[in-house]
């Protein structure tokens, strides 16, 4: 990792907090854009090592739709939603309000819908964090990837790769119960912006 | 058969024709693949960055994660094995740019940065390049099959093509 970011477990423990209130806000407005009831599960803060990356999800050679965002502010980082192929097809119909099995491909109109629902999960997360550590962040535009599951990570891996060996990694798995929805989401800090929130705030 | 995953800043080198080196969506990064068709040796690198310079890691003691310093590791490791650096085939794949928005052209420059720093480095090593698949906005899965040194690439929506 950056040599010059140290964590200790308090501050882990409250990345947690941070981490699975967030996560908890996402799948509300989840829930709300799809209309039905939106779960959680393994919210979790870690440490992990970049190059690894590309295993966290495993199944690497999938196809499957990646929603990326990044955000700036008084925290930088990359806000990235996961989804199998398959899955993004169902989440379309979901989204616009269709037949399940209407949607066969992902079209600009698809994408674009899809890129709505990881700009508002990850818009609703860093409302909390911003709340929890009286922070401000703008996120860009959501950049929708529909590529092979081991080229889409790669972005977090990119971005990251150049500036340490380790990277903090805030991960929930999203789900309903009929398994119609199924998303991993992601919020990656920049390490380096990681330093100055750690210097300038009393988190939590 | 048997697969062998190359990861991110990994290279894999191998004689057996039961085995498959495989790096699995290669976005930005770059692969570079080489094969000696006599002593049947075949390396495939999976590179992250252009070169140690582009990081800030500078004691790491992984070449594999630079275009650079995994090529020359790369050869190193195949001569080691009984290849002829002179026979070598060599294939770049990956390069893209796989964030089309406005605002978020970083990796764009990764991957073509990539393209550019392995090019430059075969050039100064004298080592032509016979097929490239680089650039574009997909990623690509590449296996080579040490077997009958074939090498075959797939993006997604596609079947696996030889190239």
């Amino acid at each position: 990792m950056n040599e010059h970011v140290s964590f200790d477990q308090d501050f882990i423990e409250k990345l947690k907090i941070i981490t699975s209130e967030g996560v908890n806000n996402a799948a509300s407005g989840f829930s709300g854009m799809v209309g039905r009831k939106i779960q959680f599960n393994n919210p979790v803060a870690r440490l992990v090592p970049v190059l690894s990356i590309p295993e966290i999800v495993g199944r690497p050679d999938d196809d499957a739709v990646g929603i990326y965002l990044r955000f700036d502010g008084d925290l930088a980082g990359q806000i990235l939603m996961i989804v199998p192929h398959n899955k993004a097809l169902e989440l379309a119909d979901l989204l616009m309000d269709l037949p399940q099995g209407t949607t066969q491909h992902l079209g600009s109109l698809e994408r674009s819908a899809l890129g709505e629902l990881g700009n508002l999960c990850g818009s609703f997360f860093l409302n909390s964090m911003a709340g929890k550590v009286n922070a401000d962040f703008r996120p860009s535009p959501p950049a929708v990837m529909v590529d092979i599951v081991g080229a889409i990570l790669e972005i977090v891996v990119v971005t990251t790769g150049g500036i340490g060996e380790h990277a903090l990694l805030m991960q929930a798995n999203f789900m309903d119960g009929s398994r119609c929805v199924e998303a991993d989401f992601w919020v990656i800090p920049d390490m380096n912006s990681l330093e100055d929130l750690i210097k300038k705030y009393s988190v939590v | 058969m048997k697969e062998t995953n190359v990861g991110l800043g990994e290279q894999a080198i191998s004689r057996s024709p039961e085995e498959i080196l495989v790096a699995y969506g290669l976005g930005s990064c770059v692969g570079v693949v080489m094969v000696d068709p006599v002593s049947r040796v075949s390396g495939l690198l999976h590179a992250v960055l252009p070169r140690v310079t582009d990081g800030m890691a500078h004691s790491e003691s992984n070449p594999s994660k630079y275009v650079e310093g995994g090529i020359e590791d790369l050869i190193a490791a195949l001569v080691k094995q009984g290849a002829n650096k002179n026979r070598l085939i060599v294939r770049i794949i990956g390069g893209a740019n796989m964030l089309m928005t406005s605002g978020m052209t970083r990796s764009f420059d990764i991957g073509t940065r990539n393209i550019e720093a392995a090019r430059t480095t075969l050039n100064r090593l004298k080592m032509p390049i016979t097929v490239e698949e680089v650039g574009g906005h997909t990623g690509r899965t590449v296996r080579v099959y040490v077997a009958d040194n074939r090498v075959t690439v797939r993006v997604i929506g596609e079947k696996e093509h030889e190239i």
